[in-house]
């Protein structure tokens, strides 16, 4: 198997008030090309902060982190933005949808920064949307959706440039148990059929059951790997 | 890409109405007076030209000098100096005439217009005004005169028609025409009779108040007009009169109007200056209000340079906008003013100038842009992060 990600001896430093906290302490981590890997740990573990390094949100206060062969650790903002647009689809817990576009228009504005015209990005929006179930709801403001609709304009807009890498933080946490096994779905199926790479920080077992892989976090460290087969006998 | 910034940026003022229109009624306010300023001074300075237009082009004027200060002496223009013009080949025509006011009485009512005299001026008189009833008078036309609108209509009691009779300084005058209204009241008050009727009830010899020499085509009027001066200066033994054309008097009104323009459009500017702060303290809020949206536009690939963008357009469209009903407001006012002071006896040719409310438009773009550059800066630098965790 290909390596999509791979983390090296990861530290993140925030300074608070004169101390600091880190957050990440010389985490390691290898990520295979189409698996879906698990990030579970208690809360303050370094869960989220390790997602955004690996997404291109944030970058690390030492180690390197590599995505693609390529080391996205030390570049500038504008470098990361087009490494976020291109190659990384987030979904956050709470659906992070811009509240005065429609759901298409949602859908459409990661093309819009790639620049692609607004014939393709109409049709792609579409597409995408249909896909994951609103076709008849293209129009509608993020007030006018359930929480599970507008998780699912989410997942349509994280695939808008068709990333090779899905991160979801807590996707299925302001979600009711049935939608968010809903959700769980829609993502699995997006890991199995189209292949796409999937990372999710949970702390539901519902969750992580379902990955591939467990990568075990506490204190800013990787303490342990979980593959499922192992599990499963 | 730009016009989808636009689309965002139209979508996000929508999206909080009442403070965007606030914001933006702080422009349309800066901007109409601005434009309704600019509107009524450029009324002005056509409605002067066309007065002047109508003077003629190929005329020069003399006059006497003012009294120029302690230890001068001023001496007015006379008969001998209209002789001296008239031997100079290069005049068509030379008109002369004097004024002041003088006591007017009508069905025994008294009252105070100005008096013209004037000699060979009947062209001058065909060409600048417009008669309403009866004719123009002549040299001959001793114990006649011709009245403007308002000593017509609105002076006396009764109106004033053709062939009626009036007293001036105690003399008996018929009335042999009225003018058309000519916009300025000073015109419009004015009785014209002969310059020798007015020496005779005035008991004038031979003062004079100006002289307008049309000059001949094809003579060069600047040149002609430092002759002039040479000639009367060896006439006279002095310096006090003055030579000018019509051109030179409408560059020194220009001057004067420009400068009253460009203190009231100062004036005026400040109240855009406030404006754009406005625009600016709004879109430091918005940014504030939207720091969690910037952070998912970043986290979905918006660079620096994207945020900075939609902000500016936005800032820059609540300008447009604004600029867009301040013109219409401004246009409307400085027409309203026009209208209302020609009909009040002051003539004022308002106009509606594309070019002005284009500029207007224009401006107030580039306001709405330089007050949104700050916040537009702060939103376009924060941290993905920071921003998306911001609540």
């Amino acid at each position: 198997m290909e390596k999509i990600i791979e983390l090296k001896d990861v530290w993140k430093i925030y300074k608070m008030d004169e101390v600091d906290f880190p957050a990440l302490q010389g985490a390691n981590l290898e990520v295979q090309k189409g698996e879906f890997l698990a990030i579970v740990g208690p809360s303050g573990s370094g869960k989220s902060t390790m997602l955004n390094a690996v997404g291109a949100l944030d970058v690390p206060s030492k180690g390197e982190i590599f995505l693609d062969g390529k080391n996205i650790a030390h570049l500038y903002e504008s470098d990361l933005a087009q490494i976020r647009g291109k190659k990384i689809g987030f979904i956050f817990q709470s659906f992070h949808l811009i509240p005065s576009l429609s759901a298409l228009e949602n859908v459409m504005l990661p093309m819009t920064f790639q620049g692609f015209s607004r014939e393709e990005r109409l049709k792609r929006g579409k597409e995408l949307l249909a896909a994951v179930g609103l076709g008849d709801k293209l129009n509608n403001l993020p007030s006018q959706l359930s929480g599970g609709e507008m998780q699912r304009v989410a997942i349509a807009r994280a695939l808008a440039n068709n990333p090779e890498v899905i991160l979801a933080d807590e996707p299925t946490g302001n979600l009711d148990s049935k939608t968010g096994i809903e959700i769980l779905g829609l993502l699995k199926k997006l890991n199995k059929e189209e292949r796409k790479t999937l990372i999710i920080v949970t702390h539901d077992e519902k969750i992580s059951k379902e990955a591939d892989r467990i990568a075990y976090l506490e204190d800013g460290k990787v303490v342990r790997v979980e593959k499922k087969n192992i599990r499963n006998t | 890409m730009i016009a989808d910034y636009f689309l965002l940026a139209l979508k996000s003022i929508r999206h909080r109405k009442l403070r965007s229109w606030l914001t933006i009624l702080g422009i349309v306010i800066g901007v109409a007076a601005i434009i309704a300023l600019i509107s009524l001074s450029l009324g002005l300075q056509s409605t002067i030209e066309e007065q002047f237009e109508a003077f003629g082009a190929d005329r020069l004027l003399i006059a006497a000098q003012g009294f120029q200060g302690p230890g001068t002496q001023s001496e007015g223009i006379t008969d001998k100096d209209v002789s001296v013009l008239e031997r100079m080949s290069e005049f068509k025509t030379i008109s002369y005439g004097s004024a002041r006011a003088g006591e007017v009485e009508f069905n025994n009512e008294v009252k105070f217009p100005s008096v013209f005299g004037g000699k060979n001026g009947k062209e001058l008189l065909e060409d600048t005004t417009d008669l309403a009833d009866g004719r123009y008078i002549d040299d001959g036309d001793d114990n006649s005169a011709l009245i403007g609108s308002r000593v017509a209509d609105g002076l006396f009691k009764n109106e004033i028609r053709v062939r009626n009779k009036i007293k001036i300084a105690g003399k008996e005058f018929r009335i042999v025409g009225v003018l058309k209204e000519i916009g300025n009241q000073q015109d419009d008050n004015t009785i014209y009779i002969t310059l020798d009727s007015y020496r005779e009830i005035f008991g004038e010899t031979d003062e004079v108040g100006f002289i307008s020499g049309q000059v001949k085509p094809g003579i060069d009027i600047l040149s002609f007009q430092e002759k002039v001066k040479r000639e009367l200066e060896r006439s006279r033994g002095d310096k006090n009169f003055q030579v000018i054309t019509p051109t030179q008097i409408l560059e020194q009104i220009g001057t004067i109007l420009g400068v009253v323009q460009a203190v009231l459009v100062g004036i005026a500017a400040i109240s855009l200056v406030v404006g754009g702060i406005g625009i600016t303290n709004s879109m430091y809020t918005t940014v504030l209000e939207r720091t969690k949206e910037i952070g998912i536009m970043k986290s979905i690939g918006a660079r620096n340079f994207d945020i900075l963008s939609i902000f500016l357009i936005e800032s820059g469209l609540m300008g447009l906008v604004g600029g867009f009903f301040g013109v219409i407001i401004g246009t409307l006012i400085s027409l309203g003013i026009g209208k209302f002071s020609t009909e009040a006896g002051f003539k004022l040719l308002v106009k509606i100038n594309p070019q002005l409310m284009l500029f207007g438009l224009g401006f107030a773009f580039v306001v709405g842009m330089i007050s949104g550059s700050l916040p537009a800066r702060q939103a376009s630098k924060l941290k993905p992060v920071d921003a998306l965790r911001h609540e």
